[in-house]
């Protein structure tokens, strides 16, 4: 009785949450606002990404931005070939190819001319990187911090190839002047509701697909894992390939956030695979609650949100960094399973029978 | 032939030898006790057999494949369960998580992405016979010692192996959870074999049929209790320990 009232109560928190997305629209008119949400909307699902590996399988992703990065590089090469008419030099080839030199378009971006290949390739990319780099590190037995060291120099060198590749990749700057993706017809302007629609089913998406992983048996493992893997692997179980599992389907959800990234912002640059963004996802999932999609979810669009409207706001222009900072402290020391382990208390108190409810108190918190 | 052979097992630790030429037959069903003073070894012993430890002369050999090689989720698959000597459970996962994880017929990443059931009776017996009924949605690590004890034992029915390791298994434990865990073992042995590491002569006295004795990471002496507490050897073993009945 008690686990279908929990269950209950965490599914309508859920379809609430999907619901103030999907109203956002309605109520809003302003298309920069929207834009900004949008932006918003798509680090909640980078940090349901993270708390995927993170959060329920203690693997701390410190490269999470390179699949976010990869993404929205694949999602830009087709965006910048369908600018070609109007932004590029002779022979079709995209402007900042023209201005280095390049001949003739790689071999690499001829794919893209198709805009199913680039989507497929934002997953793929990103998925496929996540196997190797997953099948080294999780089949030679690297565990904790010392993951993090190795998605962490991998984030740095994939960067830095980036930005010495300018040939190819548009160096610093990045790829610029992008049409806006046309898919069925539809028109994604940056700044249309139909954008943000897109943004707030790739979230909604990305929750379901996270809540059924998490509520399988791969994803009892998987939590299993993360509180002591070597128990784990006496019980029969293939740790490496649950681990590779977990990261892999971290880095396809982040790619898709990635692809919705260049789309929304209308560029892809080097700063979209920077150990900034990267830290920033850590910091989401923290604030929220890591083991908690929803948490993680909540935790991004509060902490980006709040984010926003200080450093808009005149007066904490020089010290919103400082403020957020603050609150980080705060919440991590005060509530290390983040803000959504208050929830989880209130849930858990409340579907208590009453007499047990008094006898006693909140000391056995964290069911949800 | 025997479910188990260890055969003149060797295992070094930064070039100190725990185990140095070790041989042990285990037939199906059969339930071994192994014992011996302190560093003699059983505990590594345990370990060279589910792939822990890894020896590097000999070989060891369970219903016919040669595990010394295989990677310890393969040799957990292959039908051997182990109990560490410290209790290790999920700490974070409920008391009925714990005993679906431990329920491993099924491995696969893939094959264990269908929705979970909820209610296995089959765990939730499991749950009542150790006592844990009332804290099956309990994280484990809300548990006692003693609980957490059972929880694992519980586990270890729940994975089913064909052949269980146990280290200590009443460490801690009070006589009357002692008794039980005998009767447990008693129950266990023909479906299942056991090897069981243990200090608690009186523990030994009541499940043992054939006891090892281990002694300087070799076999020392193998028979019914009453043989070996006559045995030259295994007095000259435990000298200066007070003999094998005050081990």
């Amino acid at each position: 009785m008690r686990q279908l009232l929990l269950s209950r109560a965490w599914i309508a928190g859920y379809a609430l949450l999907a619901i103030a997305i999907l109203a956002v629209p309605v109520a809003i008119d302003d298309p920069y606002l929207l834009n900004k949400f949008a932006r918003y909307l798509i680090f909640a699902t980078l940090a349901v990404a993270l708390s995927l590996s993170w959060g329920y399988t203690g693997i701390l992703n410190l490269g999470q931005a390179v699949s976010f990065g990869l993404g929205s590089y694949c999602m830009a090469m087709a965006l910048k070939l369908k600018t070609m008419p109007i932004q590029t030099g002779t022979g079709g080839l995209p402007d900042f190819m023209v201005w280095n030199n390049v001949p003739s378009l790689p071999w690499f971006w001829q794919p893209f001319h198709s805009i199913g290949v680039a989507i497929a390739a934002g997953i793929a990319v990103p998925v496929g990187l996540a196997l190797i780099l997953g099948w080294f590190i999780f089949r030679a037995r690297v565990a904790g911090v010392y993951v993090s060291i190795i998605t962490l120099a991998l984030l740095v060198i994939i960067n830095l190839l980036i930005i010495d590749q300018q040939r190819f990749t548009g160096g610093f700057n990045g790829l610029t002047d992008l049409s806006d993706l046309q898919v069925m017809g539809i028109d994604f302007d940056p700044y249309s509701a139909a954008t943000y629609y897109l943004a707030a089913g790739a979230l909604i998406l990305s929750l379901i697909v996270g809540l059924a992983i998490i509520n399988s048996k791969t994803g009892l493992i998987m939590q299993a894992i993360r509180d002591d893997e070597t128990r784990v692997r006496y019980f029969g179980y293939d740790v490496a390939a649950y681990q590779i599992f977990a990261l892999s389907v971290s880095a396809g959800i982040s790619g898709v956030a990635g692809m919705l990234y260049a789309v929304v912002m209308a560029f892809a640059s080097p700063t979209f695979l920077s150990v900034q963004l990267s830290l920033s996802i850590v910091i989401w999932c923290a604030v929220g609650g890591r083991a908690s999609l929803i948490g993680a979810a909540i935790g991004a669009l509060l902490v980006t949100g709040i984010q926003g409207s200080l450093s808009e706001t005149p007066i904490f222009l020089n010290t919103w960094l400082l403020i957020m900072g603050a609150l980080f402290v705060a919440v991590v020391l005060l509530l290390p399973k983040g803000l959504i382990s208050l929830v989880q208390s209130a849930i858990t108190l409340f579907s208590r029978p009453v007499a047990d409810r008094t006898a006693t108190p909140v000391n056995k918190t964290m069911v949800g | 032939m025997a479910l188990l052979e260890v055969k003149g097992v060797q295992v070094k630790f930064n070039g100190f030898l725990a185990l140095r030429g070790l041989d042990l037959k285990i037939e199906a069903g059969e339930l071994r006790c192994l014992i011996g003073p302190n560093g003699a070894g059983k505990t590594t012993a345990l370990d060279v057999i589910c792939g822990k430890a890894r020896p590097s002369v000999g070989e060891i050999v369970f219903d016919g494949h040669k595990t010394s090689r295989l990677d310890e989720h393969r040799i957990a698959r292959l039908g051997v369960g182990r109990k560490f000597q410290v209790p290790s459970v999920f700490r974070e996962l409920t008391v009925r998580e714990n005993l679906d994880v431990a329920q491993s017929k099924t491995a696969g990443v893939f094959r264990n992405l269908g929705p979970r059931k909820r209610h296995d009776p089959a765990l939730q017996r499991l749950a009542e016979f150790v006592g844990l009924a009332d804290e099956r949605d309990e994280p484990a690590g809300n548990l006692s010692h003693g609980q957490t004890q059972w929880l694992e034992i519980a586990m270890l029915m729940a994975q089913d192996s064909r052949l269980i390791l146990l280290d200590e298994p009443t460490a801690g434990m009070t006589a009357a959870e002692t008794r039980k865990t005998a009767e447990l073992c008693r129950r266990l042995k023909g479906q299942h074999s056991l090897i069981v590491v243990e200090h608690d002569m009186g523990f030994i006295r009541e499940i043992g049929d054939v006891i090892s004795v281990m002694h300087q990471g070799r076999l020392l002496a193998q028979g019914t209790v009453a043989e070996i507490e006559v045995d030259p050897l295994v007095k000259e073993a435990y000298l200066g320990s007070g003999g094998i009945s005050h081990a």
